[in-house]
């Protein structure tokens, strides 16, 4: 808590924004810790244990005891909350429950997902390179010919590809690009180690699945601040006053359309780490989703944790980013109160 | 099923199918999400289809050399292991069976050739042997193969923590055994066991060198030689060029590629990213068996499914009840719409093809008026039951929904209820506490399966089936050395369980893969997936 404390005496004679981002930062963190509980909670209410999970039809009462005993699950609870959150803050993800059921010494999560937790990153990257141009564009575009056969166009589109789960877009896509098409690979088996980038052919279809399944969110918002915006009298009176169409949709019109539609592009952002969970799981990519997927039925417990708390980390800090953003982008905000 | 005689080491020729057993030992539960399939719906792939028997080889051609197999399966994330006295999937199986070896190699026809072991002599009463192992063979380090590595592993497989071997050693005195000589072992037991050499076909039972502690390098004396392993993502292999069997592996290196989904696996062996992928499920394999893209692998195999019940709890304690319920059983319709006609009907005891099997008993066929009269006689007409079952195993919810039809013919209510994946399989939620319930189990042999689910010992005791002298007639047809007498009493062992047991085996279930048209040399075998996962008889052309 020290580290919030100090911004805080910064505050008094500091700009707003410096006031704001410190009461952001301790929402923030509360956030985190509530997160945190309920992860824990959550994953220690579920039935099933990885050592019973391991041991399968073996595990005998007393094997599962000796096996508990090594993963300190027979700690309390509270205990065994607060030397994971240690460790979580100190980076020490712990140790995988399997990995220790099964007899090995050590078993740090870490070195289980961080090559996952890349390729993860890699994959979000580059759909959200994707994703805030296109939204923006077309966003853009929809509002400019609001009511016409474009805007119905793109918001049909959009709605219609939001409407459909990833796995249902993904094995569409499949269907058409590799099945009927031939054009693209079905899976993005990436070989450990390898960086995707240099697959990316491979990153086609995973990519596409992720933007056709959120981009609809994004687009309605910005279509919505754009049609409002070029209703108003300012952006009137710039077309009147001669300036190019293009120089006052950008200058004027986008950005201050753009601030609402940051909050939904962050939620966007956010809710892709969600989609990417069942899209790698659809074309086989070596992700974390995947691996989480399979550490809940392995029960993996310490694993499951680490990921979700990451997940949830990713969360509050893309809610800051944007929080900052759209404090940079509206003028007012930034005035003392 | 292990002639201790066997007079015929492998050749090495590409016709030769040797090696393991398969049929994973289904530990655990697993859970499934979003339409993947839960780390032990890997342990058995009992979806099947198309009808038994016809398997498509991929034979034919003149072995090439070089080049890598990619072999994709369903993979157990963090908890995939090159143990392989804990492994309990395919995934684990395939890299155990191609770094290792077992001292006897199970054939197509379930039989067995000598592997590791040359030969597995027993004194008059089958309490001690004497196992003379098979010279000159040399680890992936350079070390010789002895005497030394096969007590260590043995010893090793004793260990409680090695829970998948455990079974399989748990009749041998761990105290007296002994080196004779570099190449000969003596073996003492507990009790008497006239066929041993059957305890070491199964692949939780292969031989690692003396002093191996992790396996997180292993060393073996298999076809193909550790390179890397990424749990839950990829392990790579490579030629051993020192292979006892003479000219074999055909391939440079093979790849295990850990893919989960069964459509994203079944797309990469479309695209060419793998080229064979275990268990492919049902309604794609009768799919493609017509369009010809893939070749469809299918296996006949003991691998048994069944309902069970419990012999200690009500309604089961009278078996009337039981005999009424496995009478209600139209097999030959479970068998096509549940696994889509991908193995054969079932007649309550396991391991059809393997040694001491009873094949004197008639088939098992519904017959509604007998089910009603047993029920009547039980006092039971209008009988109805809770079953429970789960989408642990393809198959598993499809039977129990027919059976439960089936039942209304009988007047019998079956109540179904769906339970999680995860705790199927659980002792300490719902495992082995369940009065009406569905399993799946490998049949290595069948003393393997009566030692394991149904001897006053058995851990894994579904049926609760509790009889002393049943119990002293198996242990007797165990320790019988003379094959006639011993068929006899195994004869007499199966016919009190298909007379009274609680065990309803609907199918023998097949093994069903995809492997690409390129890849040749695999072919169809009882013990396991992708023809028992024997990559060195294959090749790729191009």
């Amino acid at each position: 808590m020290t580290a919030v404390a100090e911004p805080r005496r910064a505050t008094r004679e500091a700009s707003p924004v410096v006031a704001f981002l410190v009461r952001r930062l301790i929402g923030a963190l509360l956030a985190l810790f509530v997160a945190s509980v309920l992860i824990f909670v959550g994953t220690a209410v579920l039935p099933g244990d990885a050592a019973s999970v391991v041991l399968g039809r073996g595990a005998t009462p007393q094997a599962v005891h000796t096996l508990d005993e090594r993963m300190h699950l027979d700690r309390p609870l509270l205990e065994q909350y607060t030397s994971w959150l240690g460790g979580f803050v100190h980076g020490d993800l712990g140790d995988s429950s399997v990995g220790l059921a099964q007899g090995q010494k050590h078993a740090p999560v870490w070195d289980l997902i961080s090559n996952q937790v890349k390729n993860s990153v890699i994959l979000a990257l580059v759909t959200a390179l994707f994703m805030i141009p296109l939204s923006l564009g077309l966003g853009a575009l929809a509002a400019v010919y609001a009511g016409r056969a474009v805007d119905h166009a793109v918001s049909i589109g959009s709605l219609a590809a939001i409407a459909l789960p990833e796995f249902v877009i993904g094995s569409l896509l499949v269907g058409v690009f590799f099945v009927w098409l031939d054009v693209l690979p079905p899976v993005a088996l990436i070989p450990p180690g390898d960086n995707p980038l240099s697959h990316p052919e491979k990153l086609v279809l995973p990519v596409a699945t992720l933007l056709l399944a959120s981009l609809a969110a994004g687009i309605r918002m910005v279509r919505a601040g754009m049609v409002e915006v070029l209703q108003t009298e300012y952006v009137q009176t710039a077309r009147l006053n001669g300036l190019a169409e293009r120089w006052v949709l950008w200058r004027y019109a986008m950005r201050n359309a753009l601030a609402p539609s940051v909050q939904v592009l962050a939620q966007n952002l956010q809710w892709l780490i969600g989609g990417i969970i069942i899209t790698e799981n659809v074309f086989a990519y070596p992700g974390i989703g995947t691996t989480l997927v399979t550490a809940v039925g392995n029960r993996d417990l310490t694993l499951v944790q680490s990921v979700a708390m990451m997940i949830a980390v990713v969360y509050v800090f893309l809610n800051l980013l944007a929080d900052l953003i759209v404090m940079l982008l509206v003028p007012k905000l930034r005035e003392p109160a | 099923m292990t002639d201790p005689n066997h007079p015929h080491a492998p050749s090495g020729t590409e016709t030769e199918g040797f090696r393991l057993s398969r049929g994973t030992l289904l530990r655990g539960a697993a859970g499934a999400m979003v339409g993947m399939s839960p780390l032990l719906a890997a342990a058995c792939g009992g979806s099947g289809g198309g009808g038994s028997g016809g398997a498509a080889s991929t034979g034919g051609s003149k072995p090439v050399r070089g080049g890598t197999i990619r072999a994709g399966f369903v993979g157990g994330g963090t908890a995939e292991t090159l143990n392989p006295y804990a492994g309990v999937t395919p995934i684990d199986e395939s890299r155990v069976q191609n770094l290792f070896d077992p001292l006897f190699v199970q054939n197509p026809d379930l039989t067995t050739s000598p592997g590791l072991a040359l030969e597995m002599n027993a004194n008059a009463n089958a309490t001690e042997y004497e196992v003379k192992l098979r010279p000159g063979v040399e680890f992936h380090n350079g070390k010789t193969f002895g005497a030394e590595d096969l007590i260590y592993s043995i010893r090793l497989m004793a260990k409680p923590a090695n829970f998948a071997s455990v079974p399989f050693v748990a009749g041998i005195d761990l105290n007296g055994l002994k080196a004779l000589s570099p190449t000969t072992v003596r073996i003492p037991l507990k009790f008497p066991d006239a066929d041993l050499g059957a305890n070491f076909v199964y692949w939780n039972t292969w031989i690692v060198q003396d002093g191996e502690t992790d396996f997180t390098k292993p060393v073996g004396t298999g076809p193909f030689m550790f390179d890397s392993f990424k749990p839950g993502e990829q392990s790579t292999f490579k030629k051993n060029p020192n292979y006892w069997v003479t000219g074999k592996p055909y391939v440079d290196a093979l790849t295990i590629q850990s893919i989960d989904d069964n459509t994203a696996r079944l797309n990469a062996l479309l695209n060419g990213d793998i080229d064979a992928m275990a268990q492919l499920p049902t309604p794609q394999a009768k799919a493609h068996q017509s369009t010809g893209d893939i070749t469809v692998l299918i296996a006949p195999s003991p691998q048994a499914m069944m309902f069970y019940m419990d012999t200690t709890q009500a309604p089961f304690t009278d078996v009337n009840v039981r005999q009424a319920i496995r009478l209600i059983a139209d097999r030959k319709a479970l068998v096509d719409s549940a696994i889509n006609g991908f193995g054969t009907v079932g007649n309550d005891i396991v391991g059809k093809g393997l040694p001491f099997y009873n094949t004197d008993l008639p088939q098992r066929e519904q017959d509604i008026d007998q089910a009603k009269s047993l029920l009547k006689k039980a006092g039971q007409e209008n009988l109805t039951v809770l079953l429970r079952t789960s989408p642990i195993f393809p198959g598993f919810v499809e039977a129990a929904t027919l059976l439960a039809e089936q039942a209304k013919a009988a007047g019998v209510t079956i109540q179904l209820k769906q339970v999680p994946p995860n705790s199927y399989y659980n002792p300490s939620l719902l495992y082995l506490k369940m009065a009406f319930a569905e399993t799946q189990w490998p049949i290595p042999s069948l003393k393997f399966f009566y030692l394991q689910s149904l001897s006053a010992q058995a851990p894994y005791n579904e049926t609760h089936w509790k009889d002393k002298s049943w119990n002293d007639l198996l242990f007797k047809a165990i320790g019988t050395t003379d094959p006639t007498a011993a068929q006899d009493t195994w004869n007499q062992v199966q016919k009190i369980q298909w007379d009274q047991g609680g065990y309803l085996n609907w199918t023998n279930a097949d093994w069903v893969d995809g492997v690409s048209t390129k890849l040749k040399g695999l072919a169809p075998h009882p013990g396991g997936v992708l023809g028992n996962y024997l990559f060195m008889n294959a090749w790729l052309t191009a």
